[in-house]
């Protein structure tokens, strides 16, 4: 299981990456940043870099508009 | 040979010297031109104009040894809006600055941090809001995917139509300008976009092909609110908003709630002069537009907005005044804005809390709040509601746009913790030292945040001396905070659940739906109570709003009047 913004519950699965995780939240927005156990995941390694069983991963938005 | 055409050019001299060419001499010609400041033909203006400021007014022109800088037609073209971005990068000083509008104290520090706007305008807009291509209409798309845009009166906040009033549709059916709109003299975000050729088929002007000057998020947003999902009644309805001299979000919040009345029978075609209401019902919608531009019929009584309808149906219509109260969205006479807070504390309290009323200056606190989890606690959410306010408030104060802050982000910002990142600091600072070069001094986060307290606590003390600016003023229609209606309730029934149980305290077990909503009321308003008794003392405020005589001694602001006015609401 893996927690997101210290609230949301998503099931782990075997070979996870970010962007699968990112899937499974349907967060496609485009200013994201994620960091995984605090540490900040680079952009570019989103497709490759894989989500540990039981990471807390904080995915923060930053909104624009208003 | 460029040594030979331009030898006294400095920065061709250097180049020459790292090639190891230091003989001008040898590469003279007919062609040299002992200009120290000569153009080289680099092209960095011409690039400056295309990718900054979209403008493309500098090109070369001739072949050869005839090419040559030049505006169109080789004269001075009106279009050039004078944002020296081509003398900023021109290496040679071929291109120079000779006004500076308003005498900045500092020009060149204005346009060493603008400069930077420019370069993330041209290089990053395009992966991130797209505020060039489709201005702010992206929103609809965000707050569609995170369940924040305002459906059918804000009883949901997404709807399979969305997409019709997106931005992909907008731009492949309408926009039809893509250039700087003016609005802000050099912007090279160029947000506005307009519709040519739109032909009406309404109203005053119907069957005249016109312009329209939109529509951005608000806009669209209140064609979702009033359930109106067609592009065309959207840009129609923008263009009669724009013509009457009509808030499209006010009339918008407005007629949702005439809607969801209609729909539930508190009024009928009786009140509404024939008119069939249901929500989606675009012609009605601009039939009532057009009515209250003629100052005749039912439009009249829309144009006095949703405080008045409200007392007005209870008591002429014997409308049940609860219901009427929760669903009809405004604050201190004002209609809410185009998002839909019910998943967000700190945005419910931000709307609320607004001295003006429920506007958007703070809309991005739902992000914070609701999607990103960031300012968890009653204190965060009041550090929030202290510090965003007081920041969108210096916009306002400067007569500056706020767009440049947050809708376009430089690459630092992926780098820093969410507490850091939401606040944007690479701009906060481009803003300070834009502050600086105008007016010589220097600006820190402490000194804006007292700059903007002033006005904010002032502002607050005035809303007093009216008789307003209490707690009471700040309280919400109940559909800000949750749901009202056993359907909107059930159709988020696994959402509000899970927070009955986790949070409330409270078995949703075998509850009836009304049951729930009860408990749920309940909790929610507690919730936000304790933000706003946190927000308050974080602005130093007393219990029941009003700023304290102490905080106001604090900004300096203790005149002998000003105290006056609130002395008797101190605790």
């Amino acid at each position: 299981m893996i927690t997101v913004n210290d609230r949301d519950r998503i099931e782990w699965r075997e070979g996870m990456t970010v962007q699968d995780l990112l899937d499974a939240m349907r967060y496609d927005y485009a200013l994201i940043t994620v960091t995984i156990e605090g540490a900040l995941v680079p952009e570019d390694e989103y497709d490759i870099r894989a989500v540990p069983d039981g990471s807390r991963v904080g995915v923060f938005h930053l909104a624009h508009g208003g | 040979m460029y040594l030979g055409r331009w030898p006294n050019v400095p920065l061709i001299r250097e180049i020459a010297q790292i090639c190891g060419a230091t003989d001008a001499q040898k590469y003279r010609s007919d062609l040299t031109d002992e200009n120290p400041r000569a153009c080289v033909l680099c092209g960095r203006c011409v690039r400056a104009c295309d990718e900054f400021i979209m403008e493309r007014i500098l090109d070369f022109a001739g072949r050869g040894t005839m090419r040559h800088l030049t505006m169109p037609f080789g004269e001075v073209d009106p279009h050039c809006i004078g944002c020296t971005s081509c003398a900023y990068v021109c290496p040679t000083g071929a291109i120079r600055i000779v006004d500076d509008l308003n005498h900045p104290a500092d020009p060149r520090m204005i346009r060493d941090y603008g400069m930077r706007i420019n370069a993330e305008m041209a290089t990053l807009d395009k992966n991130q809001c797209r505020m060039r291509e489709v201005g702010t209409a992206n929103i609809v798309d965000v707050m569609d995917a995170y369940d924040l845009l305002p459906v059918h009166n804000y009883k949901f906040g997404s709807h399979p139509d969305a997409k019709k009033i997106g931005s992909a549709e907008l731009k492949a059916r309408f926009f039809t300008q893509n250039h700087p709109d003016g609005c802000w003299k050099g912007c090279s975000m160029a947000c506005a976009k307009a519709v040519d050729g739109f032909e009406l088929r309404t109203g005053p002007y119907k069957g005249q092909k016109v312009v329209v000057d939109g529509p951005e998020y608000e806009t669209a947003a209140a064609g979702a609110n009033m359930g109106c999902f067609d592009p065309d009644f959207v840009v129609e309805w923008n263009f009669y908003c724009d013509t009457y001299g009509i808030d499209t979000i006010s009339f918008g919040t407005c007629m949702a709630f005439v809607m969801e009345c209609f729909e539930n029978g508190i009024i009928t075609t009786e009140h509404t002069g024939g008119k069939v209401l249901h929500f989606g019902a675009k012609d009605a919608v601009l039939e009532c537009i057009h009515e209250m531009a003629a100052g005749e019929g039912f439009g009249v009584d829309v144009g006095q907005g949703i405080r008045w309808l409200k007392e007005k149906w209870i008591r002429e219509y014997g409308a049940d005044p609860q219901f009427l109260r929760d669903i009809g969205m405004e604050v201190k006479g004002l209609e809410y804005s185009e998002y839909m807070c019910k998943e967000s504390l700190a945005q419910q309290a931000g709307y609320t809390m607004a001295v003006k009323g429920p506007q958007h200056d703070e809309a991005w606190l739902i992000f914070m709040d609701m999607v990103n989890n960031q300012i968890p606690t009653f204190e965060d959410k009041a550090y929030a509601l202290y510090y965003y306010p007081l920041w969108r408030t210096w916009f306002g104060l400067h007569g500056l746009c706020k767009l440049i802050w947050n809708d376009i982000v430089p690459m630092s910002n992926k780098t820093l913790p969410p507490q850091q990142a939401a606040k944007v600091p690479e701009h906060v600072e481009d803003f300070f030292k834009f502050y600086e070069g105008m007016t010589g001094k220097p600006l820190d986060e402490e000194g804006m945040l007292a700059q903007s307290a002033r006005v904010h606590n002032l502002q607050r003390v005035m809303a007093r001396m009216f008789g307003n600016g209490t707690r009471t003023d700040d309280m919400p229609p109940f559909r800000a905070v949750g749901p009202v209606t056993a359907e909107e309730y059930e159709s988020r029934a696994e959402r509000y659940d899970r927070q009955l149980k986790e949070l409330a305290g409270f078995d949703p077990e075998g509850k009836s739906t009304a049951e729930k909503m009860a408990a749920l009321r309940a909790y929610r308003m507690e919730q936000y109570n304790r933000v706003v008794d946190a927000a308050y003392d974080r602005r130093g405020w007393t219990r029941n709003g009003v700023p304290k005589i102490e905080r106001l001694r604090e900004l300096g602001i203790d005149l002998p009047r000003i105290v006056e006015i609130v002395r008797n609401d101190q605790e």
